[in-house]
């Protein structure tokens, strides 16, 4: 049981007792149990998946536990949605915002307990009040703008600031300083330590290691879904704290790596995914698969979908080569269906909206990778043997291809989408979280897969959150931190503590460098 | 964390395009059609334009939440028959006629909202049920509009012609609505984001239902009117009100994909649409080339709107 | 004893999935059963051979109309301007312009024009993201405008004899505007089944998002079904000014036509992006419509009541697809 002192009393505001959570297969929360305190500023924070969010979400109203309760102020506590939470006194900031583009500030932050009077808006105190509020945020905007032209950074501290209007007692922050710059950390720090004295209750979500330092006063670890520590902030350093993070048993799911490899497939010469962004440089070669590892919303989408014309970058040099070895440039900003006819196959994160034909059946779905570049009028080639045979190579258990892929596990359902790319013969495959949402069976089928698919001359570009995903298949890890590309280690000598230290410190420990080699 | 893909400043759908459109109208018209300036063309005008003001301020409120309302032309003839009916009271045909109306946009926001019917389909359903029965009720245009009516409708007090009344009643009033109310507040909430709105706690499938009321209700004030400056019923008379409201709005600069718009917007686009009409009239245009012109005219406005999605 | 069992079973089995094929099969097919079986019950001399042919040619000229339509809203989006290009070629065939040349030429003209504003329906959609409801909504004004103003000045004349062969000919007792109507139906039911496009087709009306992201040059085949619209529609102007033998300016085709095509569609099966109905289905919608309208005449309803009943047609399809769904 956590057992933090605090500066002002001990009153116990916030408290979860015993809290699961499962998503399907995935068990995002395990029996957690969690206090919060009065005039305290509570860090609560893991690696990708630890957790977090969802702990955040169910304080939110947006999910509900499975098992286990939640109560505010000694009453036991169930909401039903964000306006519920709010009403309680409980504020959430996401960061996913739900700002309305084309309503004004002051009404964003009012959206749905407008001050009202004679049946009608008060316009007039909800400006003034706004004005105040943006005032104590810092955040040099006013309040009759639309929200539609604030820029990220804007965005977030009028998100902050609607949590505060609302005078909740409790405050959740998810992630909140990942767009601000350095003032505005500082004056978000400034405004934290206010409604810190004010007796407020403050949960800090984040992986920053700086701020939980300078805000926090109590830290909870969670790992997988499960609590590993809270200790009091005094009691930490970043070292210790890393250590908490990471250090699970690996899991025996990973084929062996292979240890040749052949020419370039990819080289990316320069990439600029978007405006304002960092330029990347980097190769991928045949046989190989390459991990882009690091923290969510690090940048590693926006290269990866940049690199498919899925996002259009701003300025890019791309050379793809093929397996025979013409070379030929890839435009991205062409769009994403000229660069798929060149041999490339994108996985997209999410299968349900950007990746597989719901209400279609595995068939259809696996056979449209074979029609690519097909021209319109042929005859669609009978591709049953080639579909039974991809399906048997997958292990795609199904009761027959004509199911429709709705109704497959989230294991199966990968499967078909790679089972597609197969199908099309690409040589080079770039994916976004291999197993999300996939059992462990499944998820150890689709690492062989990938695995033979470089074995036998393919490149493989992978994103994932799961860090021993990355450090168990790929051959090499490039990690990214603000778009940047910051480190890169070999697959064999790929340590969590050595990826965690490249992607939350300013610089890597020698300690911990030479420990690795 | 994605953030807006285009930076918006304002929600009213005005911009240098919109107003200056009518301006040039008048001063093309004033130039080149003769009989334009004239005090009775511009009362013509005013009492030509008032309907389509009226109907084009409800349209334009299903579009702020990326909704359509092809209805509104048959409920307009409907009302005008209604009110028309030889030997009807006012005190009956005019609460019959606003409870017809509720009826409608109550049926059409409940297919859209509830049931999930794209906007086209379920309004041609009405406005094609709404025809027939309108047939029903009179096949051909006669009937008696009470003197009172008549009077609200088509005269003047004090040289300021009643269709501008009406007009600018119902534009004040939708104003107020829009801009000073929690309804209208939560009505661009669910037209920029309706994920985001219900989140925020605001009932977007009531909202969008009670849209396509007030548009409904605004169509029966339109053919109160009509009905009381033809002085009879019509049961063709609203036939292009409907594609001529969204040409109208989208003219002001109101976006069908929802969010952004508002009175000005409607009553903008419709002064223009207005002036395009009456000065083909004036130039002697074919009155249904006239109408292929406004086509054509909808299709550079819908085609000048940003939008993310093909198709619907 | 386990072998009763097993065939029990398997009884039990394919009685299940039979109702549920039945239950899946869209209201076209059962909605024809019932009116069927309604006129068996009032008007039993509608049930015979000389009718069900005088159906099928009445039927045509929609059928056409409804097979492009069914493509289109297919791939989510929609065609509203055959009303139009109905009107129009209904006005080339038969008015003075083009009398001079011979039929075949005007038919080629004809299909020319319906392809021309498909196509220019399809670039604006998919090159300017205009809502396809707008588009070819303004489309069918701009048509109906254009064809009713020349016809005030010239007005339209008789249909070519070439025409009037394919609207209301014959060969022997089988008309022969069913013909070509099923001359088109079956090889695009099976090409849409078999060919590259057909396949296509079905993954942007699923998920447009994953068609492009699977490499489907989804914007191209949106475009194609809308040319292809405007050809059936052509085709189905010509049918239908063949049937009627002389022009006719008469606007109000040209909503009918639109408002049933979306009906025929929807009671087929066939809904925004999917469903389980392709080509067949609104066929048998098309054929269902002709005969419920001819049902209702001879119980002497008039214009007003086909409006009525036309509206709540598309309106009970739609709320039944809409439940379905939920």
């Amino acid at each position: 049981m956590p057992s933090a002192t605090k500066s002002h009393d001990t009153l116990e505001t916030v408290v979860a007792q015993n809290v699961s959570k499962s998503f399907g297969s995935t068990k995002a929360l395990d029996n957690v149990s969690i206090v919060g305190f009065a005039g305290a500023v509570h860090a609560i924070t893991g690696e990708n998946g630890a957790g977090k969010s969802t702990f955040m979400k169910i304080f939110a109203g947006v999910e509900k536990p499975d098992a286990g309760q939640i109560s505010i102020h000694g009453r036991q506590v169930r909401f039903a949605s964000v306006r519920d939470a709010l009403n309680h006194g409980v504020s959430t900031v996401f960061q996913e915002f739900t700002l309305l583009p084309n309503l004004t500030i002051a009404e964003n932050i009012y959206l749905g307990r407008e001050p009202m009077s004679h049946g009608l808006l008060s316009r007039r105190t909800m400006l003034g009040r706004a004005r105040d509020i943006l005032e104590r945020v810092g955040a040099d905007v006013r309040p009759d703008w639309l929200a539609g032209r604030l820029t990220l950074g804007e965005q977030q501290l009028i998100e902050i600031a609607k949590g505060i209007s609302a005078d909740a007692s409790v405050f959740f922050f998810d992630e909140p300083s990942a767009a601000l710059n350095k003032t505005e950390v500082d004056r978000l720090g400034k405004l934290i330590a206010e409604l810190r004295a004010q007796g407020k209750t403050i949960f800090y979500i984040s992986h920053r290691l700086e701020e939980i330092f300078r805000f926090c006063d109590t830290v909870t670890v969670l790992k997988d879904g499960k609590h590993v520590a809270t200790v009091p902030r005094e009691s930490l350093d970043e070292d210790r704290l890393v250590t908490l993070m990471v250090g699970r048993p690996m899991q025996d799911l990973f084929p062996p790596r292979e240890p040749r490899f052949g020419d370039v497939a990819l080289d990316v010469r320069s990439l600029i995914p978007q405006e304002g962004a960092q330029e990347v440089r980097l190769q991928l070669r045949r046989g190989e698969i390459l991990g882009l590892a690091g923290l969510e919303g690090q940048g590693q989408r926006e290269i990866l979908r940049s690199l498919v014309g899925a996002i259009r970058p701003q300025k890019s040099d791309i050379i793809k080569i093929s397996r025979d070895g013409t070379a030929s440039r890839l435009v991205p900003e062409a769009g994403v269906v000229s660069c798929l006819s060149m041999g490339i196959g994108f996985i997209p994160e999410d299968r349900k909206t950007e990746g597989l034909y719901m209400d279609l059946s595995i068939y259809e779905n696996v056979a449209l990778g074979r029609l690519r570049g097909l021209s319109l009028i042929r005859l669609a080639p009978g591709v049953i043997k080639l579909v039974s045979e991809i399906m048997e190579r997958l292990h795609l258990q199904a009761r027959s291809v004509r199911q429709p892929v709705a109704s497959l596990s989230g294991g199966n359902q990968q499967k078909v989408m790679l089972g597609r790319w197969f199908a099309a013969g690409v040589d080079t495959l770039l994916v976004e979280q291999p197993t999300r949402g996939v059992d462990i069976g499944a998820k150890a089928e689709i690492y062989k897969q990938l695995r033979e698919f470089t074995a036998s001359g393919g490149a493989v570009l992978m994103i994932s959150n799961e860090i021993t995903e990355i450090i168990g298949l790929c051959d090499r890890i490039i990690v990214v931190r603000h778009g940047r590309l910051v480190g890169e280690v070999t697959g064999n000598s790929a340590t969590e503590e050595l990826l965690m230290e490249y992607a939350l410190k300013e610089t890597v420990s020698n300690d911990t460098l030479h420990a690795q080699s | 964390m994605r953030g807006f893909t285009v930076k918006l400043y304002s929600r009213s759908g005005l911009s240098l395009n919109t107003l200056a459109l009518p301006v040039v109208l008048i001063i093309v018209l004033t130039t080149t059609a003769r009989g334009f300036a004239s005090w009775e063309n511009l009362s013509n005008l005013s009492s030509q334009i008032a309907a389509l003001v009226i109907v084009s301020l409800g349209q334009m409120m299903v579009a702020l939440v990326a909704g359509l309302d092809l209805s509104v032309g048959s409920v307009i003839s409907l009302v005008t028959c209604v009110i028309a009916t030889e030997g009807g009271p006012l005190m009956l045909t005019v609460p019959l006629s606003l409870a017809i109306g509720v009826a409608v946009g109550l049926v059409n926001g409940w297919g859209v909202a509830f049931l999930g019917i794209h906007p086209i389909v379920m309004t041609l359903s009405s406005m094609t049920f709404l025809q027939g029965a309108t047939f029903v009720w009179q096949s051909i245009p006669g009937g008696h509009v009470p003197a009172i009516l008549s009077e609200i409708g088509a005269g003047q007090t004090m040289e300021v012609p009643h269709s501008l009344l009406w007009s600018a009643l119902c534009a004040v009033a939708l104003a107020v609505v829009l801009n000073r109310s929690r309804f209208g507040l939560h009505l661009f909430a669910v037209g920029g984001n309706s994920v985001s709105a219900r989140l925020n706690g605001v009932a977007a499938r009531r909202i969008t239902v009670s849209a396509y009321v007030v548009c409904s209700v605004l169509a029966v004030i339109a053919g109160l009117y009509l009905a009381a400056r033809i002085a009879s019923g019509d049961p063709k008379i609203g036939a292009s009100f409907g594609i001529d409201s969204v040409t109208a709005i989208a003219l002001g600069g109101t976006q069908l994909s929802g969010g952004i718009g508002g009175v000005a917007s409607a009553v903008i686009g419709a002064l223009s649409l207005g002036l395009i009409s009456n000065g083909m009239n004036l130039l002697g245009v074919s009155p249904f080339l006239q109408s292929a012109a406004k086509g054509v005219l909808l299709v550079v406005v819908i085609c000048a709107q940003r939008r993310k999605s093909v198709g619907l | 004893m386990q072998a009763y069992e097993s065939t029990f079973n398997s009884i039990e089995g394919g009685f299940r999935r039979l109702l549920v094929a039945v239950w899946d099969l869209s209201p076209a097919y059962y909605g024809t059963a019932l009116l069927l079986i309604a006129a068996f019950i009032f008007r039993p001399m509608l049930l015979s051979e000389a009718f069900f042919w005088v159906i099928l040619r009445q039927a045509a000229p929609l059928g056409m109309v409804v097979l492009g339509q069914s493509m289109v809203m297919r791939c989510l989006s929609i065609d509203l301007s055959i009303g139009g290009t109905v009107l129009a070629v209904n006005y080339i065939a038969s008015g003075p312009y083009l009398s001079a040349y011979p039929g075949y030429l005007i038919v080629l003209a004809c299909l020319g024009l319906g392809s021309i504003i498909g196509a220019i329906n399809g670039a604006l959609i998919t090159r300017f993201r205009g809502s396809a409801v707008i588009i070819t909504l303004a489309m069918t004004i701009i048509s109906i405008g254009v064809v009713v103003a020349f016809a005030r000045y010239t007005p339209p004349g008789d249909v070519p004899s070439l025409i009037r062969y394919f609207g209301s000919g014959r060969f022997g007792r089988i008309p022969i505007a069913p013909v070509i109507w099923i001359g088109f139906v079956i090889p695009a039911a099976l090409a849409l089944r078999r060919t590259v496009f057909g396949h296509y087709l079905d993954a942007v009306g699923s998920n447009p998002n994953a068609a492009a992201f699977s490499g489907i040059p989804h914007l191209r085949v949106i475009f194609l079904t809308h040319v292809f619209s405007g050809l059936t529609a052509a085709i189905g102007g010509l049918l239908l000014a063949g049937f009627v033998g002389t022009g006719s300016t008469d606007a109000g085709i040209g909503q009918d036509m639109i408002l049933n095509s979306i009906a025929a569609v929807i009671l087929g099966g066939v809904t925004f992006g999917g469903g389980r109905g392709r080509i067949l289905g609104p066929a048998v919608g098309a054929f269902m419509l002709t005969f419920v309208f001819n049902f209702l005449t001879s119980f002497g309803f008039e214009e007003s009541g086909k409006l009525m009943m036309q509206g709540l047609i598309i309106a009970v399809a739609a709320m039944i697809d809409g439940l379905k769904k939920r």
